[in-house]
């Protein structure tokens, strides 16, 4: 009983000797302390109660903490930890968030069924290379905030630099900068099936002033690596107008200098084709939405 | 062993569980075998329960994490032996074959009803898509659920 075969093997849940659900952060954190590395952090649950290593025997749970609500802050809108990604879908405050780019990708995410279990904290500090979440949100400038005794933010990208925020600590929100009028924001996620994990997904960001990009981020993710920023193809953007040529020369430039790698999914060199495709469609859509807007 | 309390289709009930048991194990030891076994890892649907008012799939629920919430399975749409609107719609347009994922669609259609009392064909689609079936093509339960969706509207009227 309780043995599952998954895509990651046996995974086994008879070993959990403790679930816990702690009601306040420095009591999680102690309870993690205490238990090392037999210990787990449960958010949603989903990708735990999955692919739970045999060793772990406390499961920590998260969702007692009351961090669960979405707010509009000064700065931007913050959403915090235990919120589901169907809670994040179907955020009004979110959903004006450039046009919309935040439920156009979250409706990217699996099922319906696996977002109203899965939440924004699980899906950040699992760190999973495939994420559809992580690469939106490094080209949004989202920052975490981290609890390890006190709290502290930082920028998303930073959280990923390192890693050592994710061991250790507990994130307990993100927060998505307010848009200007000017952001554009488009995505596209490549997949076998629209529930299936990506092949490869790519994020663009761009201010536009004056029919020029003043600011641009792009990155790739499932490249298999963790998503990351582009910075060969940001620098060849910044400060053009998004004519079909330069967006053709800098999906080339993403096609070169993109680091991919093959895995069971796809080659390195289906994926290089990928990130040419992706990047190529995300700045076409901004074009059209520039267009549209003439 | 820990001590929890459910509200299962409209009844309280307390429960001893191990920590590592899922929602979808205490369901069906408990009888209520609506709720299918399928693939025990998200992907396919069969044992999609309401828990608090949305679907999810029990198999990758922590049974401990449901402590204190409801959960409604397929036993609970019927009352008083009438059908509900959805069952009576799936069996109404054929949408049943082997039935093993019936009653899975049935609570994913439950949760976007609630939500969302016309959708249209891609909606449905949407809220369908972790609800697998093997034996059709899809078009039966689309048309399930809209013809639900009607029943339940002329049943609020």
């Amino acid at each position: 009983m309780r043995q599952v075969r998954s895509k990651e093997g046996i995974v086994s849940r008879s070993q959990v000797t403790n679930y816990v659900r702690p009601s306040t952060p420095d009591e999680a954190l102690a309870l993690l302390r205490k238990s090392g590395k037999s210990a787990r952090y449960v958010a949603g649950g989903a990708d735990v109660a999955r692919t739970l290593p045999s060793d772990v025997t406390t499961l920590i749970d998260l969702c007692a903490l009351k961090l669960s609500s979405i707010e509009e802050g000064p700065e931007g809108i913050v959403i915090n930890a235990t919120a589901t990604l169907n809670e994040v879908l179907e955020n009004e405050s979110l959903a004006r968030v450039c046009d919309g780019i935040i439920p156009e990708m979250m409706r990217k995410v699996g099922s319906p069924l696996l977002r109203n279990l899965a939440t924004i904290g699980g899906a950040l500090a699992s760190a999973h290379s495939w994420s559809d979440v992580i690469p939106l949100f490094l080209v949004l400038d989202a920052k975490v905030t981290l609890f390890d005794g006190e709290s502290r933010t930082l920028d998303l990208s930073d959280l990923y630099a390192s890693r050592e925020g994710l061991v250790d600590s507990i994130l307990t929100s993100v927060m998505i900068p307010a848009s200007r009028a000017g952001d554009y924001a488009t995505f596209h996620k490549f997949s076998r099936t629209g529930c299936d994990i990506a092949l490869l997904n790519c994020a663009c960001y761009a201010h536009v002033d004056g029919g020029r990009c003043t600011e641009v981020r792009i990155a790739a993710g499932g490249t298999p690596r963790l998503a990351a920023r582009l910075p060969h193809v940001e620098e060849a953007l910044r400060g053009e107008g998004l004519s079909d040529e330069t967006i053709e020369k800098v999906a080339h430039i993403a096609q070169d200098t993109a680091q991919t790698a093959d895995d069971r999914r796809a080659s390195g060199e289906y994926r290089k084709q990928l990130v040419y495709a992706g990047v190529k469609r995300c700045l076409r859509e901004i074009a059209e939405k520039l267009e549209g807007e003439r | 062993m820990i001590n929890i309390t459910l509200t299962i289709n409209g009844e309280k009930r307390q429960f001893a569980v191990s920590p590592g048991e899922t929602l979808l194990e205490l369901l069906r030891r408990e009888g209520y075998k609506s709720v299918k076994k399928g693939c025990e890892s998200g992907d396919c649907g069969a044992c999609t329960v309401v828990l608090n008012g949305r679907a999810v799939t029990s198999c990758i629920v922590f049974a401990a994490k449901a402590d204190g919430g409801t959960v409604l399975t397929a036993e609970g749409l019927e009352s008083g032996g009438v059908l509900h609107p959805i069952q009576e719609a799936f069996l109404e347009e054929g949408a049943v074959q082997c039935g093993y994922c019936t009653p899975g669609m049935e609570m994913a259609t439950y949760d976007l009803l609630s939500h969302n009392p016309d959708p249209s064909a891609q909606e449905i689609k949407e809220a369908l898509s972790g609800n697998l079936c093997r034996c059709t093509g899809y078009v039966k339960q689309v048309k399930a659920v809209k013809t639900a969706a009607k029943k339940l509207t002329k049943e609020a009227k």
